[in-house]
Formats: structure tokens, sequence, C-alpha cells
């Protein structure tokens, strides 16, 4: 078992092209650093996201889930 | 998504297994600050155990697609800006707290159909299986009943045992 401080979590991201996935693209062209949490998910809008693959997410066994465009 | 941390709140999962950001194209900066922050609150949760939520998290699924959900949602707009037939418009509060209320009756309803479907219960076990009181599954159940969505099974002695139909 994990301890709860080695705990790294898994987050589903869902990343709307035109916004944060092209900001992820750039955080990642300019080397910035962030943790390697997530796992991304590319949707044309956030606003495709449906609540229901929250609730699936969820059940699929990812800790949280990040919505963000 | 309001409704959906609403949601999660109410089925004990807590709206913070959600989070929801705004980047642009332009801000790598910021949506490093804003991965990071999500990874640190996770890991303050610690980890999510999806099958001791498996219950809630099934009746949350079945409520966001409950036909009234749908319906209440799609009609936000309408109603609070511009009115419903009768012209009445209403305050955007107000729809809230109706919502609220909806999505916890159709919550309550999906969590008593989940546990109906694996055999017929009576009320009072209804009540110990969901963790909601006796007296709110038997409300659920007569709503239920009325939709035929459950029925009553047999009696086991004076105790009326209910099915999922």
């Amino acid at each position: 078992m994990e301890t709860n401080k080695s705990f790294e979590p898994k987050i589903l991201a869902f990343l709307c092209n035109w916004c944060a996935y092209a900001g992820a693209d750039l955080a990642g062209v300019s080397r910035l650093q962030y943790p390697p949490t997530i796992r991304s998910i590319r949707v044309m809008c956030s606003g495709r996201v449906d609540p229901v693959y929250i609730t699936d997410g969820l059940k699929s066994g990812f800790d949280s889930v990040f919505v963000s465009g | 998504m309001e409704l959906i941390q609403y949601l999660l709140d109410l089925s004990g999962i807590g709206r913070n297994r959600l989070q929801l950001r705004w980047v642009s194209a332009a801000e790598g900066q910021l949506f490093a600050k804003y991965v990071t922050e999500v990874s640190e609150i996770t890991q303050k949760l610690g980890p999510f155990d999806a099958d001791k939520f498996e219950l809630p998290l099934a009746a949350v699924e079945q409520t966001l697609n409950s036909a009234r959900i749908r319906w209440l949602l799609g009609l936000i707009k309408q109603v609070t800006e511009q009115g419903n037939v009768y012209n009445e418009k209403f305050k955007k509060e107000d729809y809230k707290k109706m919502l609220h209320q909806a999505a916890q009756e159709e919550y309550q309803k999906a969590l008593i159909m989940r546990v109906l479907e694996e055999r017929p219960l009576s009320v009072r076990e209804m009540a110990e299986k969901t963790g909601l009181a006796v007296y709110t599954v038997s409300l659920r159940l007569n709503e239920l009943e009325r939709q035929n969505q459950a029925g009553l099974q047999k009696y086991s002695g004076n105790t009326p045992i209910f099915m999922g139909m």
C-alpha cells in the first residue's frame, strides 16, 4: 500500500482545444514545470464535457476531475 | 457544473473532486500553476475509492440523466431571462433553489431504484442501505410507485416488500 505522503494523485483533465490545451502546449514548449499528475483529454470545447463524463471518470479510478477551458 | 458539484456534495464525494479553471491559449504559466494547485488539492483529499462510492456515483449519474433534471437545466436561460409561457420570469436564485430541490429528490429516487435493482426490499431495509431517513424513503417510494417505477411485491408478515419495475 502507498502511504499518503507518496500518494500521487491521478487527475483526469478535460482541456479545451482552443484554450487550455494550447496553454498546456505552451507550458510544455516553454519548459514550465508542473506535476505529472494529469491525464489529459482534448475536447473541442469545454462545453462539450457532459456531467456524466465526470462521474464516469471518478468511477474508472481517477482521484479527481479537472475541467479547463 | 454548479449542479454536479452540489450533487457530489450531496453524495458525500465532495465538490473538491471536480475542479474548473479558465486558461487562455497564451497562458502556459497559469496552466502550470493550476495543475499544481489541483494536484495539491487532490493530494490533500487522498485517493478516491471508487468501490466505496459505487452506489452514490451511480445514483448521481442517473440523476444527471433523468428527464426532469435535463429539462430543468435546459430551461434555465429561457425561464430566468425571457420568462415562461405565462410570461413569468423567475429569479436566478429561486430557480437554483428549485433545481437543487429537484436534484435532491431525483438523487434519492435514484438511490432507491439502485438498491431495489439488487432485490426487493422493505422500506426499513432501503433506508438502511441508502442511508436516507425512513420517512424520506417512503415519500420517494410513493412517487416511484406513481410513476410505475416501483411497486409492491408481497407482504412478509405485516411488512410490505417493494420491488423495482
